[in-house]
Parts: structure tokens; sequence; C-alpha cells
């Protein structure tokens, strides 16, 4: 945890370089081609977001630009070393940043990280000597696991005077390499020099190598050099002793960064040496000092940051003119073009630029303070700031900083409280979810809560699957910058691995990689609310769509969702129905994959905010929704004219799209979606739909009502129900529903199939859902058609026959 | 990307009247990942996408090609590859008059898959469908791990049209399409609207399917 009061010396900062770029047209051995170095990078970053120490900056984003343009942005803290004076540092004040240093760097080797970029103007002090490394990952990010590919054609580390001379050598990837570097950053300070000023480049390193090859200490050596022998003989001898061993020459005689953490000197003074700021009170802060660096990162985007910009006022990003790309010279033969000029914009350049948060800052000053730390059990102080808001198209409210400032800290406090505040969660994310906060608030919606059994999970060994996954990752999603990288291939694979191995009743189908990539871009660097969730997910939506034969299952889902069609859109279902144009053509996509495979991933992350709020019905009002919102074409259209509509899926809009599908489900009795192969957490009761098989429902139209169903409509929304009883008059005459309408089957003329001709008026049918109940199923299922036919909507059969009810139906329902 | 180039007598020559129009059903089978997808991508959109995505379930995609009057209409249904997805295979072979099975040069093993579709092609669907066999991926021949000579013996032997495509860099690929639109028989199957949906819920017919694992 860091202390909340350090952010005072907290800024938003960025740098960039350019990532190597590959020859024109190069393939990969699969045909494919390579992965642009830039997304390597980009995936490989990501990690270093998670990264919380006190003594290291935090990594905030990544982001590409044209031609392999690729910019970081990171936290800054204080100044740097070398803009500080390196005269007159007490020896109290140097232990402090030695040990802090070391604290950092232990941080990223325990976490298979090395820095190879230490120099003063990476260590980062505030007017305490606290240290914060700054760019310890850059290294890591640009170099690939497999032969240390380069993905950047500079080196890293570029200042000499601190490169461990085994790197010098050619050797890198060792961590002890770390360990001299600030052992010579350590040097400059205890002597209170800079090493070499007036040396080039070539001397310098010469002189390190020399001292490889001469015995003596280098400590010593470098004193001698800078006339500061009298220092180095008055130094502490334990301090002395272990500096130098930070020196040594072979990197096997370093220690590591534990053992120097835990070497007297350090252990003895611990207290006052490590990271600590003075704190200041809640009343003290200013509104930034308030939030955490990555939230104010993700604000000040909203403010109309923007990094590239920022760069290019400084200057490092410079455009040139188009015609200097052009190739000086192009073989004809082999149809090579020689390397282009160097161009100078494209050097690296090592300047770092502090963000502007001016306008961010004012911004948080207009917001009430109270808003920063809402109560969530004091109705007398309500959170519901920004609800006036609330009724904005989701677009703006998700570019709206005040709005997203709300959001952010309301669900960042509920998530603290998760699952305790699962409730409350689940009716805050019904209005929104903040993209900031998505992965975390789908998992608590899901139910997920993390146990560490994923880790235990076996995600490596070769099994009969394999192949399969292999060639769906490199097809799924790469249009996307985190799955498209080597590092979202690998977690995707982990993934896809680790929940076939943990279900033995189910197999992979094609259509998984898709059902998992929303949940991996969500949390990419928590694979395991990644897994939980998916694992979570899938019973809920999909529950056995993944066994081997999942035929019936899938049939029986399209099925109810050819009733749903016909249930709201009666006309339409009709055209569909004459043209044969049946879900089992174009839905098993929809529904395999939960529209993950149908749609680009920013509309699935939408929808999904919508759908985990859903119960296991809501897909199915979803693919209503997809098809009314193209009503109009597939009306006028024929078979192919359809199927190609939907090998294509055109644009839907996905905001009208859920608004239709929640219009629908809130209006449609939950029986009406009954599925048999439902997970079902309540035991189904007698007058809930039981015992119905996939052949009697194939042959419906209209789905069923149950009579528990019915019988609450009929309390509790009279308005919104309209009862056909087809009974003969005289058993009507003996009980019925109250005001339910009797048309005596064996009267009814059907062949006629206007509404007209049964003598309703069909705006009294409007809006309503109709039930037709009748001693006979054939009979009510007949009658219902011909309501289709008549394009009324909301058609559904009574679930058994009618006698049941008469058992259940409270006595004011009786009619007379 | 060679968009909308369609040679070799797919455009309709300008001028000529078009006395007849012949409707088809065409279907793709084959291993997953060989490129049924890419090679109806680049028969009917002239296209190539280096990550297509995977099919699952089916696709479908219409062309129409022109051999001298006649226009020939292809209702393509590319298939998922997936082994699991094969129980759905039935309904869109059933009833089609032309049938591609791919293969991926590289790879032995969708060439022994490819064979298997033949066998079930031959013993399944009409007796008169029209197979062509094609060895995708040509452009990365230097991979190669099914022989041309090997595949070509099968395909003679078997009475198949057989190429070796390229999606990626079009070679064969509205060649393969053209062969068989040649080798169909112009006077049956016109009807528009006739035979081309596939029949899934003939519940009767699918009981026959006997090599299905």
């Amino acid at each position: 945890m860091s202390p909340a009061v350090s952010k005072i010396n907290s800024q938003l900062s960025a740098f960039t370089f350019i990532a190597k770029l590959w020859q024109n047209e190069a393939v990969s051995s699969n045909g494919l081609p390579l992965t642009a170095n830039s997304i390597s990078i980009f995936g490989r970053f990501q990690i270093l977001k998670s990264f919380r120490n006190d003594n290291l900056t935090q990594y905030l984003n990544i982001e590409r630009g044209k031609h392999e343009r690729t910019i970081v942005i990171s936290e800054y803290y204080g100044s740097s070393l070398n803009e500080t004076s390196n005269k007159n540092i007490q020896y109290e004040n140097i232990l402090k940043i030695f040990y802090q240093c070391m604290t950092g760097l232990s941080f990223i080797h325990n976490n298979d990280i090395v820095h190879h970029n230490l120099e003063p103007s990476n260590v980062l002090i505030d007017e305490w000597h606290n240290v914060k490394l700054f760019n310890y990952g850059f290294y890591y990010m640009t170099r690939g696991d497999e032969d240390c590919e380069e993905y950047v054609t500079f080196p890293i580390g570029s200042n000499i005077r601190y490169i461990a001379p085994e790197r010098i050598l050619g050797n890198n990837g060792n961590p002890k390499s770390d360990v001299w570097s600030l052992g010579m950053i350590i040097a400059e300070l205890v002597f209170g020099i800079s090493l070499w000023t007036n040396l080039k480049f070539p001397i310098i390193a010469r002189k390190i190598l020399s001292y490889c090859t001469t015995t003596g200490s280098v400590l010593e050596k470098i004193a001698r050099d800078h006339n500061c022998l009298e220092v180095y003989n008055n130094l502490n001898s334990d301090f002395k002793d272990l500096l130098e061993s930070c020196l040594a020459v072979e990197s096997k005689n370093r220690p590591t960064c534990h053992e120097i953490l835990n070497s007297s000197i350090f252990i003895h003074h611990q207290e006052s040496i490590a990271f600590k700021v003075h704190k200041k009170g809640i009343r003290e802060l200013a509104p930034m000092e308030r939030l955490e660096i990555s939230q104010i990162y993700y604000l000040w985007q909203l403010t109309g940051g923007d990094v590239h910009s920022e760069l290019k006022k400084e200057g490092l990003i410079r455009s040139e003119a188009p015609i200097l790309t052009v190739p000086r010279l192009v073989l004809l033969q082999s149809s090579k073009s020689m390397p282009n000029y160097k161009s100078q914009s494209s050097l690296f350049d090592q300047r770092v630029v502090i963000l502007n948060t001016k306008n961010l800052s004012d911004r948080l000053a207009l917001i009430p303070k109270r808003a920063f730390y809402p109560l969530l059990h004091c109705p007398r102080l309500p959170y519901n700031f920004g609800a006036e808001m609330r009724n904005l198209p989701l677009v703006i409210r998700e570019r709206n900083i005040e709005y997203q400032f709300y959001r952010v800290v309301l669900f960042s406090r509920l998530l603290k409280g998760y699952p305790y505040t699962r409730d409350l969660i689940i009716e805050e994310a019904k209005k929104d979810i903040p993209p900031f906060l998505r992965g975390k608030i789908w998992a608590a919606l899901l139910n997920v809560i993390p146990t560490g059994r994923y880790e235990k999970v076996d995600k490596v060994t070769p099994n009969q699957t394999d192949r399969q996954i292999e060639v769906d990752i490199p097809r799924c999603h790469q249009y996307d910058e985190l799955l498209s990288s080597p590092t979202g291939h690998y977690k995707l694979k982990r993934l896809l691995k680790a929940w076939v191995t943990s279900h033995p009743q189910y197999v992979y189908w094609q259509g998984l990689d898709s059902l998992t990539a929303p949940f991996l871009v969500t949390n990419f660097n928590d694979e395991e609310t990644a897994f939980l969730s998916l694992y979570n997910f899938i019973p809920k939506y999909l529950h056995n769509f993944f066994l081997k034969d999942n035929s019936i299952i899938i049939k029986e889902y399209l099925t109810k969702f050819s009733q749903l069609v016909t249930f709201h859109e009666p006309a339409l279902s009709k055209h569909l129905n004459t043209i044969s144009f049946i879900p089992e053509l174009f839905a098993i996509p929809w529904v395999l994959t939960m529209f993950s495979h149908v749609f680009p991933l920013h509309k699935i992350l939408h929808l999904w905010d919508r759908l985990l709020i859903g119960d296991s019905s809501y897909p199915l009002f979803i693919g209503v929704a997809i098809l009314k919102q193209l009503k109009s074409t597939l009306r006028e259209a024929g078979f192919n004219e359809c199927i190609l509509l939907f090998s294509d899926l055109p644009d839907i809009i996905m905001d009208t799209c859920v608004i239709a599908a929640d219009e629908m489900y809130e209006k449609t009795p939950k029986s009406i979606c009954h599925r048999k192969h439902v997970w079902r957490t309540e035991e189904l009761e007698i007058f809930d739909i039981t015992n119905i098989e996939l052949s009697d429902i194939q042959k419906e139209i209209s789905p069923r009502i149950s009579a528990n169903n019915l019988i609450y409509l009929l309390k509790e929304k009279p308005n919104q129900v309209v009862v056909f009883d087809l009974r003969p008059q005289n058993d009507y005459k003996r009980w019925h529903i109250r005001g339910s309408i009797n048309l005596p089957y064996t009267n009814l003329m059907l062949s006629d199939r206007r509404l007209e001709s049964i003598n309703v008026e069909r705006n009294t049918l409007q809006d309503k859902v109709v039930v037709v109940i009748s001693v006979s199923h054939d009979n009510a299922s007949l009658f219902a058609d011909f309501l289709v036919d008549c394009e009324i909507s909301m058609v559904s059969i009574l679930h058994n026959s009618i006698n049941t009810l008469h058992s259940i139906l409270p006595s004011n329902l009786f009619g007379t | 990307m060679a968009n909308n180039q369609r040679g070799g007598g797919i455009q309709r020559p300008n001028g000529a009247t078009q006395n007849k129009i012949c409707q088809f059903k065409l279907v793709l089978l084959g291993e997953s990942a060989v490129g049924k997808s890419s090679l109806v991508l680049r028969f009917v959109k002239g296209q190539f996408h280096e990550y297509q995505e995977s099919t699952i379930g089916a696709a479908f995609l219409t062309q129409t090609v022109h051999i001298e009057e006649t226009a020939v209409k292809f209702e393509i249904w590319d298939t998922a590859g997936q082994e699991r997805y094969h129980s759905l295979a039935p309904m869109y072979y059933r009833g089609a008059q032309a049938a591609i099975v791919v293969y991926d040069i590289q790879n032995q093993d969708s060439f022994v898959r490819a064979q298997t579709w033949v066998k079930e092609l031959q013993r399944q669907a009409s007796p008169n469908i029209v197979i062509a066999l094609a060895g995708n991926k040509a452009d990365l021949a230097a991979s190669r791990a099914v022989d041309y000579e090997e595949a070509k013996q099968y395909a003679d032997e078997n009475g198949l049209l057989f190429m070796e495509t390229s999606a990626k860099t079009a070679v064969n690929v509205n060649e393969i399409f053209l062969a068989i639109a040649k080798k169909l028989p112009k006077n049956e199957g016109t009807g528009p609207q006739q035979n081309i949906r596939p029949s899934g819920n003939e519940t009767n017919r699918t009981s026959g399917n006997c090599c299905s694992k």
C-alpha cells in the first residue's frame, strides 16, 4: 500500500520510441505476417501496469501510433538523481537511497524482470530522499522471451558509465548486472562526483573493461581516478565492503538484492531508511492527491488529454515529408529496396515529457469534496452523484469526466466491500459500468471469488485439443492489440487449456476462444479472474453447450428463440417461416459464443455489460432485438438476401439493441423462456413448466406460459393480460377466470385468417400478454397460430390443461 | 489486394445477352484452418484476410460466373471445420450439386481428413455431385507436406477435379470454381430457389449418417 500522501510528487509522464520495423512483407513460418514489434511490446508491457511498490513508479499505459511509434505513459516522481546535486548528500541519505533502490530492484527481480536501464536519470527522488525507480521495464518490454529477440534497434541502458562489464561484452539478462549499475550510482553519491565527465564513450568502456583484467577493488580504482582516495579510506567498513561486493567484476561474486537488503547495515536502520513521506490530513489534500495515479491518468484522458500532441509539442514526435520515406534504391531483380536513410525523427530520444494536468485539476476542484468519499450506508447523505446525467446516451456518459469520476470512485469503493456489497454492485451496474473497472465489476456480477485454484490447474500438458486451440487463437479478434500480441496468444491458450482440463465432462468447441476473449481483455493482468469469470459465465448462460454432443441443447435453445421471435415479432416470424429462414442457419454462432464471435470487441463489451445482469434467458432477447433492428430489411428479403445479411452482419447499433432487449425482457413472463437445459438453483414447482419434451415444443409456434405466471399476471397486472378460454359455453359458465373471453373452439371458423372473423378488436390485445387456455392443447395451439397469423404479439398457450388452474386460482379471480 | 479482380470469364462480357441462368448449391468441406473461408472470400469478394476468423456453424455467400451464354450462380455454404461440427454438415451438403473439399498442402492430416470427406460425400450426398479437391496454401509450397502427384493421383482415381490453390495469391481460385461450373449439367437444377436451402429439419433423413466419427 503506498501512502496516499506521496502523490504530491507524482505526475504523469510519457516517453516514446520506434519499434523495429520488419522488412516489407516478411512472413513467418505459418504463412501469417510477422507480428508487428510494437504489438509484441504492447502485450509484454501489460504486466508492468500491475506492479505496485513504493520504490517503483507506476506504469500507466502504452499507446501505438503510426509506423511502429510506441508511447509509454508512466508515473513520474519528484526529480531525477542527475538533476539533483551529487555533492554533500549525507551518509544516512545515501544509505536511504541505496536501500530503496535495492527494494525496488528486488521487487522486479522477484518478478523475473531485469532493469538494465539503471542510471541516475531513472532514479527519482523527493525532498526526503525517498526513491522510486523509473522505466525499469524498458528492457523487459522490448525483448521477447524466446532467444531474447529484440523489438527495438537501439540498446537499452545507453549510459556506458553504469553498464556492467558483462553487458558491455554482450551478456544480457543477468539481474546481477543491475547490482553493478546501482553500485556505480551509489559510488558517485559517496564520492560526490560524476563519473568520467570528460571522457568519450569508447574510453569509458575501455576503462571499465580494464578493471576486469586487473586485480584489486573497483571502488578503489574509481576513487583513485577521481581523486577521492581519502573519502574511500574513511568509509564505514561495512558499507565499503557492501559497495565493493556490488562492484565485483565477476557477476557471480556480487550479492543478490535479497542478500544486500538483509545485510547488517540495512537491517539495523530499516525504520529510518524505508519509504516514508510526511502525511497530510485528508482536508489538506488537493483533489488530485485523493486519487490513485491510474485513476488520474484515466480521468486525464477524459479531459481531452492527448499524449501524442503533448509529445509533438515537445518535439519528440516529428513528422517528415512523405517523399523522404520513398526508397532511394530498388533492386529490380530481387525487388528489394535498400534501407532508407536513417531518419532523424525515428531515432530514440530519451527525454521524458511531463503531461499537463491543469485541466484535470481544475475540473476536479469543482467536484464536491464529499463525492471523493461517498458514504454507502448513510441515507442522510446519498451517494447518487451524477444522477442528473444518468439519462444521457451511454457514449456521452462514458466520455464525461465528472460522470466517470463519480462512477469510478463509487465502484472502487463498492468493490473493496465485495462480496458483501454485491447487491449494491448489481444495482449500480444496471445503470452502467465504467470501462475503467469493467473486469472487476463483471467478476463481481458473476460471483467470482479468487481462491488461488487457477494456479493449480494444469495448463501445460499437451492434449488432443491443442491443435484446434492453436489454429483458432491466431484468428480470434486479431484486430485487437492485446489479443494479437504474443503475450495475448500465450494467455488465451492457458485460459482455454485450463478451462478444458477443469471440465472433463465438456470439450473444446470452436467458439470457446471468442467467448474467452472478452474476459481476457478485461482482466489481462489477472488470469485467475478471467478464468473464474468464464468458469461462472458458462453454466449461467451456456449450460451444457460444451458437451461433446450438444445437439439437443442447441435445438432446444433455437426452438425457444424461434418462439420468442413469434412472441414479440409475429409478422416477421411469419415471413421468416415462409422463406424457411431458420435460426439453425444463422444463430448458432450467436448462441454458442454469446455474440462474441459476431461483433467486434467494443460492441461485445457493451452488450455483455447488460447481459451479465440478466438471467439465462436474456441472450434470447438480444437475438430477437437484432432481428427487430433489421426487421425492415428482413421483411422485404428472400431467403438468399436474409442469409447473406447474416453472413456479414451489418452494423448493429448496440445501444438501441440493448434497450429493445430490455423492454422485451421486462414484458415477458419468465416461464415463456422456459428451457429444460438450464442450470437451476431452485427446483421447479408443479405449477411451473415441467415435463415438456423438445419434440412437443418444436411443434409449437407460440410459447407456453405456466399457471404460476398466469395467476401472477391476473393478480398483479390484470390490465396487461387477455385470456381466451376455448371451452364450450357450458363449461365456461360453470367456472372461469374473471375477465376471460369465451370462444368455444367448436364454433370457431379459423379458415378465415382475419381477426374480424372472431369479433375481437385488435386494440384490446395490444401490448398485452395473450393467453390461450383450453382442455385440448392442440386446439389451443391451433388458435394461437391463428392469432399469430393475424399478427398479434405476445401470444402464449397455458401449459397443461385448464383444469390444473382451477385448483390454484384464488377465489377472487373466479368469474360468474 | 486485388480487389474485384475476377479474371477468367467471370465478368459478363460487355453487351452479351444472357440466355440462361443456372443456380447451384456448392458446399465447402475440410479440416479447420485449411482456408475454406479464405477461398470463398477470394472468389466472392476478391479479398484476402490474413486473420480470417474461424467459421462457427456455417456461412453463406453467393457468386455468379458466366460460361459462354450461361450465368452460373453459386450458392456457397462455407462450413465449420472442427470435427465437432460434423453433425451439422449433412444439413449443408444434402442437395448440393457441387462440393469443394479443401486441405492444406502443409498438413498431411488435413489431406487424410479430405479423403474422409470425399468418401462421405460419395456415400451420402446426391449421386451426381461434382466434387473438387483443393490443395490450398500453395503459396507456402516451401513447407509442403502433401505431394502434388499423390493428391493428383488420388483425385484421378476418384473422379475429382483437382487443383492446388492459394487464396492468398489468388492462384487457381477462380479457376477451380469455373472448372466446377463447366462440369455441372446446365439443364437441371436451374429453377430459381430450388434445392438451395439446407434441409435441416428432415429428421427422417438424418439417420443414414454412418461415418460420423
